[in-house]
């Protein structure tokens, strides 16, 4: 019985682990992403002779970048808050169908009805996800399919075509100023009002931050509205471009806004290492891969065989194993 | 006491920061049962999984018969000659029973690449009905027999090759009593043929019926070895608990004066399941503890004025007759929360101590919706330094901090947001000496300052040394009340609790 004894302040105190530094590895995966932008710019320059930088291919690029980027910015908000949303492309297939139609009466008009529609669309997918608590990836895959019946079905009869006085709007400024105002107004949203550090913290760990006082719930519904209302608008830039919309017009869009945001650095299953430059660095290194590709590669059958490669290695380098958690 | 079969030299095992093992040094005798006891999380599983091979050694040793041990699998853990009995299910569904006490010996009936079924269930079955469990066919999968008889398989699975080792692991609470007996006999017929068996078990009537020898474990040291026909089950008891901290850490003060001012009522608060017709009151500048088994509803309390139960009836109001019915609601009328799940419901461990710290800070940072990220980072550093939590600075990731610190930066948010009513369950569960100092210390500070406390606790010495008032809960309700007094003691808490 005499052996019990027990420590002294001072020796429980020495105890305590020191706190490791981790700030130099935490630095080079911020930077990693723009490095791989870099990189793959210098190589596919090299392997082109210099195509791909030449002023009537950066334009062509350009093109492919708005609908993107602007649809990304929507995603990686509901992947900071931990969702997944794979329905974005069927979403600006309806969107911009909707834009066509109101496009006849008034441009303007047509704008707010496709945003609003967009708007609808991922209300629908937020309610099913919270309300009904299906995971989200389950949720958007079947919206991806119902909303993409609705397209084929309203293009039954043939495209449905926009106002003639839309092709107008097809200039480059135009489309380059939209889409800066969007990222400009959501990078704000994201920095400087509560929603972003709602956003993180509940992709970081739910419970604990509906303790801090976020509102999980109507957060993720807001965040899935918000991202719908995105492509929504995102849809009108797309029919600017294209004129008429067919029954597969978006199809892929989800898929390229996975490999995007993942380009860019984003942690999948969302938290607090989200970085708004994800969206940026990611779609603009995502458009360069899908524009030199077919110069260096003629046969697709290649392309789609080094983009994998490709992917699959930024993604080896750049991946957090730390955060890597069960999707929700 | 005779020839030592086993040793242990200043072993050591680190889970992360978690020390679960503290240079433990045990001798064990050749045949004997040797007990191990302690609370939960005192380290004796940890201890055995690694005699077993199960987890990996952090430092230190094991000497079997004068040799040093090296095991890294439990199956390299049966060929040096020890086997274990776990305190969870140890047989494998979808296999037979035969299959299940072969595993890892299936080689025994292999003839190049066919397995001579016939022959592994006779010699099961042989083994078996010498033990006395011929009930059990050893050809029929493991699924069909009940959890008992699942038990008696794991047995003779961990006994049969004549271990020289055996840890029988809290396998009691599987058994009824006709199969405690069985395990006994086993138990008894390893110590006579030489070998030791090393028993686990809560119940110490048990152990000290069946053992010769117990060492007790408390947060991961041993606290001494005893010889079982010499002590009673409360001199183990006395040595388990121990006495954590002494009595200067707490509160020395025995003022009774409490404010008359009313800052929090709970009326008729019922939890379906969990809590029924919970009604009191909070003073200002009032350390209300909480206490009771840890099963009596009293961390629901906590919740439930925080707004964060799910089902709540009844009513908590605030001063100035504000309802608490949310989380939300709460944060904004100042109250503060600090969970028993620190990890998942104190702090987003995979988050910034910065955002952390901001989190329900941020409607009041803000000017009209607008936040100024240099604005919420001086708030961090300031009540981080106050709080003077070990970090490299506000950027770091809570998860890296050791467990005292994690809490620091739960008072560091709350203190931040000038909570008025702080709401602390287990606030010094798993912290070191050090910080328990501190944490009581500022509780103190704060009581000056006005502020109230509702303290729920499992350490009755805790609730002693802090309170001004106890309630004692029991099965769900509240089942006493005791006024602060020098006089007051453990045995007067625990005889409500129980």
């Amino acid at each position: 019985m005499e052996a019990m004894k027990t420590k002294t302040v001072s020796e429980i105190h020495d105890e305590v682990p020191a706190v490791k530094p981790k700030m130099n590895s935490t630095w080079l995966r911020n930077l990693t992403p723009f490095f791989g932008f870099i990189a793959i710019v210098a190589v596919f320059s090299i392997l082109t002779g210099g195509k791909i930088i030449r002023p009537e291919n950066l334009s062509l690029m350009l093109s492919q970048v708005y609908v993107l980027m602007i649809s990304s910015t929507g995603v990686f908000m509901v992947m900071t808050v931990g969702g997944l949303d794979f329905s974005q492309g069927s979403i600006l297939g309806l969107a911009s169908i909707v834009f066509c139609w109101v496009s006849h009466y008034n441009i303007i008009l047509g704008v707010i009805a496709a945003t609003l529609a967009g708007a609808a669309m991922g209300a629908f997918n937020g309610l099913f996800h919270v309300k009904f608590k299906i995971a989200s990836f389950i949720v958007t895959i079947c919206t991806m399919y119902f909303f993409r019946g609705l397209c084929k079905y309203i293009t039954t009869n043939g495209p449905v075509p926009a106002s003639m006085e839309v092709v107008a709007l097809n200039q480059t400024w135009f489309k380059v100023l939209l889409t800066a105002i969007v990222l400009v107004v959501c990078f704000f949203v994201f920095h400087c009002t509560r929603v972003g550090y709602d956003l993180r913290a509940i992709g970081a760990g739910e419970t604990a931050a509906r303790f801090s006082g976020c509102r999980p719930d109507l957060t993720k519904f807001l965040v899935y509205t918000m991202s719908g209302a995105l492509t929504g608008f995102a849809s009108f830039i797309n029919v600017i471009q294209v004129g008429s919309i067919t029954g597969t017009a978006g199809t892929q869009l989800e898929t390229k806004i996975l490999i995007a945001l993942v380009l860019g650095g984003m942690p999948i299953s969302g938290g607090a290492r989200a970085r708004f430059s994800n969206i940026i660095i990611g779609t603009l290194t995502y458009c360069v891969l899908e524009k030199s590709l077919p110069m260096v590669f003629p046969v697709s059958a290649t392309q789609q065989l080094v983009k994998g490669i490709i992917f699959l290695i930024v993604v080896a380098l750049t991946i957090d194993h730390k955060s890597l958690r069960v999707i929700k | 006491m005779g020839e030592i079969l086993l040793r242990s030299e200043n072993l050591n095992k680190h889970f992360g920061i978690t020390h679960a093992v503290k240079d433990v040094s045990l001798e064990f005798a050749k045949g004997e049962i040797h007990g191990l006891i302690g609370e939960n999380g005192s380290g004796k599983s940890t201890f055995c999984s690694m005699l077993c091979g199960i987890y990996p050694i952090s430092s230190g040793r094991f000497i079997l018969e004068g040799k040093e041990l090296k095991v890294r699998t439990q199956v390299e853990g049966n060929h040096c000659g020890i086997s274990i009995i776990v305190q969870e299910m140890g047989t494998l569904p979808g296999l037979t029973v035969a299959e299940n006490i072969f595993l890892g010996e299936e080689e025994r009936f292999m003839h190049g690449l066919i397995k001579n079924t016939r022959a592994m269930n006779k010699e099961a079955q042989a083994l078996l009905n010498e033990y006395g469990f011929g009930h059990i066919n050893a050809s029929s999968m493991i699924e069909h027999y009940s959890f008992e008889d699942r038990k008696l398989v794991e047995i003779v699975k961990a006994t049969y090759f004549n271990p020289k080792i055996v840890v029988v692991d809290e396998t009691t609470t599987a058994l009824s009593q006709s199969g405690r007996e069985e395990l006994f006999t086993v138990m008894n017929r390893i110590k006579n043929d030489g070998n030791t068996v090393i028993f686990i078990s809560h119940d110490l009537g048990e152990v000290l019926e069946n053992t010769d020898r117990v060492s007790v474990l408390r947060d991961g040291e041993l606290v001494g070895t005893v010889k079982s026909n010499a002590v009673s089950a409360d001199d183990l008891k006395r040595m388990m608990v121990g006495r954590e901290l002494n009595s200067r850490y707490y509160r020395t003060d025995y003022d009774k004066t409490i404010s008359d001012e009313v800052v929090l009522s709970v009326e008729g608060v019922t939890v379906p399941g969990q809590i029924e017709n919970i009604s009191f009151q909070l003073h200002r500048g009032e350390i209300l503890g909480i206490g009771g088994l840890s099963e009596c509803g009293m961390h629901e309390v906590g919740k439930a004025v925080f707004g964060a139960s799910f089902d709540r009836r009844g009513s908590v109001t605030l001063k100035g007759g504000h309802a608490v019915k949310s989380i939300s609601q709460a944060i904004r009328h100042g109250v503060a929360y600090a969970s028993k799940d620190r990890d998942n419901e104190s702090v987003v461990v995979a988050d910034s101590i910065r955002d952390n710290i901001c989190l329900p800070s941020l409607n009041g940072l803000s000017d009209r919706g607008i936040l100024n990220n240099q604005k919420l980072g001086r708030f961090a550093q300031t009540n981080a330094d106050l709080m003077s939590i070990k970090m490299t600075d506000i950027g770091q990731y809570v998860a890296d901090l050791s467990g005292g610190n994690k809490q620091k930066v739960v008072l560091a948010r709350w203190l931040g947001k000038d909570s008025g009513i702080l709401v602390l369950d287990s606030p010094t569960r798993g912290i070191d000496v050090k910080v328990k100092a501190d944490i009581y210390a500022l509780m103190s500070d704060l009581k000056k300052q006005g502020k109230s406390i509702i303290m729920i606790s499992e350490e009755l010495q805790e609730l002693l040394g802090m309170s001004d008032r106890i309630l004692i809960m029991k099965d769900g309700k509240i089942n006493g009340e005791f006024m602060r007094d020098p006089k007051l003691g453990e045995k007067d808490l625990i005889a409500t609790m129980v």
